[in-house]
């Protein structure tokens, strides 16, 4: 368990900027994930040694790195680190056989030409190899890059925003591959990203950043359904995420008064979060989980549909596969999101079938299930 | 026709480049790359040559070489003698043509992305072994450059060897001041000769290399 372990405190303080951050993960692949300027790229450069921090102590796989109170600063060759860049840095006036081949430089020739030669073919680079890097696509410069830092066999690989560089279709088919590389190579990653879908994606654990700091570090699922706080919810991309009052808070309900109306929520019971009554309380609804009542099924029953609301669709934006209605609901006051309180996101095939283009006022329903209180 | 002063011009002129590249390499690249207190300093102090009237730096390297002056004195102790010598000639030189190598290569290697520099700490290599195998690669032909254009400011200096180095025939007359002398003693034929020569060696390098090494001035 300890062998992928990797322990991380630094404080660094850059004019204007101070990271000061802490945190460990177990998991092979972790994504530091957050808005740029948070620190992220600033932590890779102090893991792979090209900084050095005030002060702080980083250690990976039992090897102390950094050690700012013992005076321990293994420089950058010693720490053995793949470090794939963002924009990747291939070597220009190297060949994809000499950039792969580049780490290998003290190692006997014939092990050198086998590892090189062993890299090349595992990450289909074969018949590229005589070529330099302008002349090669992206995604093919994005695996020489990977293989140039894999072909030394690091103790840590670093992987800084290593889709950015892409296009959007080549970027979501290359995510999968490089989640394929990643559970091949069976060891520590560290992975940069400002994408929440591909730290998700990526990670088996995200560390969420903020202006130099940590505000969340979790199992990527537990991520998903309980950011620790609005800010990380907000950093995460969550659409919903609304303000309320406390009505009453129990260890596994939560009423929340929000817009005229009291609304249910399930209380994590792990987390027993108790505020009292009249506190503020951020919380979010997930647009794919708004539910509309069709009109033409009867009444709706309260065993299944909790958290009753009226409201107009005030616009629409078309995603192709989903559409996304903006709702602003019949109650008085200032709408919750500017112009709208909810964003509510359907399948293409139930806006078609429900004729939403046309039929503009909804009855909407929401699981107590799907309010997810944030604790403040 | 005495081709002496073509001869020795071009000697020289080698040797110059020669200790040019060796002084001025690295104090390019510590210029395009450390950050440290006198920095400005020191990068003003490289272009001095380049603004300074030529006697005028002649005249004080004299005050320092000369026999008298305190390095010349120690040196002619040691048997090497630099005031009007081959060697003074060498030393207005490098003195004339190094701010253009160290101004060139220092563009050069600023233009070098340090994440380049970076990818190759990580894997593995010393500072030394940085420069060797990217820095330099990737800024050679700026380094080329300046070394052009340094040879041929060696080529044609004059202010600085006259005092320094004087003008004795048959010994430190370098080409551009035996063109000085042919054209005061009007022997135009010869003055025109070596004036046209120069022109050939300096056009040669600089078209010839700007074409084959692709270097841009």
């Amino acid at each position: 368990m300890a062998r992928n372990m990797i322990t991380v405190a630094v404080v660094k303080r850059l004019p204007g900027f101070t990271l000061d951050i802490a945190w460990s993960a177990e998991e092979p692949v972790a994504v530091l994930f957050g808005p740029s300027g948070a620190g992220k790229t600033l932590t890779l450069q102090c893991l792979a040694g090209l900084i050095r921090p005030e002060a702080g102590r980083i250690v990976v796989d039992g090897r102390v790195f950094f050690d700012a109170a013992l005076g321990i600063n293994l420089p950058p060759p010693r720490r053995r680190i793949g470090y794939v860049f963002q924009g990747y840095a291939l070597f220009p006036h190297l060949t994809v056989t000499g950039n792969v081949a580049f780490g290998l430089r003290d190692r006997p020739r014939a092990e050198r030409l086998d590892r090189t030669r062993e890299v090349i073919e595992r990450l289909g680079l074969r018949g590229i190899e005589e070529r330099y890097p302008r002349e090669l696509s992206g995604g093919q410069r994005q695996r020489v890059a990977l293989g140039r830092a894999l072909a030394i066999d690091p103790a840590l690989l670093l992987l800084d925003e290593p889709l950015s560089a892409l296009d959007r279709p080549l970027r979501e088919s290359l995510r999968d591959e490089l989640r394929r590389i990643l559970d091949d190579w069976q060891r520590a990653v560290v992975v940069v990203t400002h994408d929440f879908a591909e730290a998700y994606r990526l990670g088996d654990r995200v560390i969420v950043y903020d202006a130099g700091r940590v505000v969340q570090s979790a199992p990527r699922s537990e991520l998903l359904w309980q950011p620790a706080s609005e800010s990380v919810a907000r950093i995460m991309g969550i659409r919903n995420v609304l303000r309320g009052t406390v009505v009453k808070a129990t260890s596994d309900r939560i009423q929340v008064r929000w817009r005229g109306l009291t609304l249910e929520a399930v209380n994590s019971p792990t987390r027993s979060y108790l505020p009292p009554p009249d506190a503020p309380i951020a919380f979010f609804i997930r647009p794919e989980y708004v539910r509309l009542i069709r009109k033409d099924r009867g009444a709706p029953d309260p065993v299944h549909h909790m958290n009753l609301m009226t409201g107009v669709v005030v616009s629409d934006v078309d995603f192709g596969t989903t559409w996304t209605l903006r709702i602003r609901l019949d109650e008085p006051g200032e709408p919750a999101q500017g112009a709208f309180d909810l964003e509510v996101e359907v399948p293409r095939l139930v806006y078609e079938i429900l004729e939403i283009d046309r039929d503009r006022h909804w009855q909407l329903s929401i699981h107590r299930g799907s309010i997810h209180v944030l604790p403040a | 026709m005495d081709l002496f002063p073509l001869w020795l011009s071009l000697g020289v002129s080698l040797t110059a480049t020669a200790l040019t590249l060796l002084l001025g390499v690295p104090m390019a690249w510590v210029l395009a790359r450390k950050r440290f207190p006198g920095r400005n300093f020191l990068e003003a102090l490289v272009v001095l040559p380049l603004v300074l009237p030529p006697t005028v730096l002649g005249y004080y390297l004299l005050l320092l070489l000369g026999r008298r002056g305190p390095v010349g004195a120690a040196l002619a102790a040691l048997g090497a003698e630099i005031a009007f010598t081959w060697r003074a000639a060498v030393v207005a030189a490098v003195v004339g043509s190094i701010a253009l190598l160290i101004k060139a290569a220092q563009a050069g290697f600023e233009s070098v992305d340090r994440q380049l520099e970076q990818a190759a700490r990580t894997l593995g290599r010393s500072e030394w072994g940085v420069f060797w195998s990217v820095t330099l690669p990737l800024a050679w032909r700026a380094v080329l450059a300046g070394t052009i254009l340094a040879f041929c400011r060696a080529m044609g200096e004059f202010g600085i060897t006259l005092m320094l180095a004087g003008s004795i025939p048959g010994r430190t007359q370098t080409l551009p001041l035996a063109i000085y002398d042919h054209v005061q003693a009007n022997q135009m034929r010869e003055a025109n000769a070596l004036a046209l020569i120069a022109v050939g060696v300096v056009a040669l390098l600089v078209f010839g290399l700007s074409r084959f090494a692709r270097v841009r001035f």
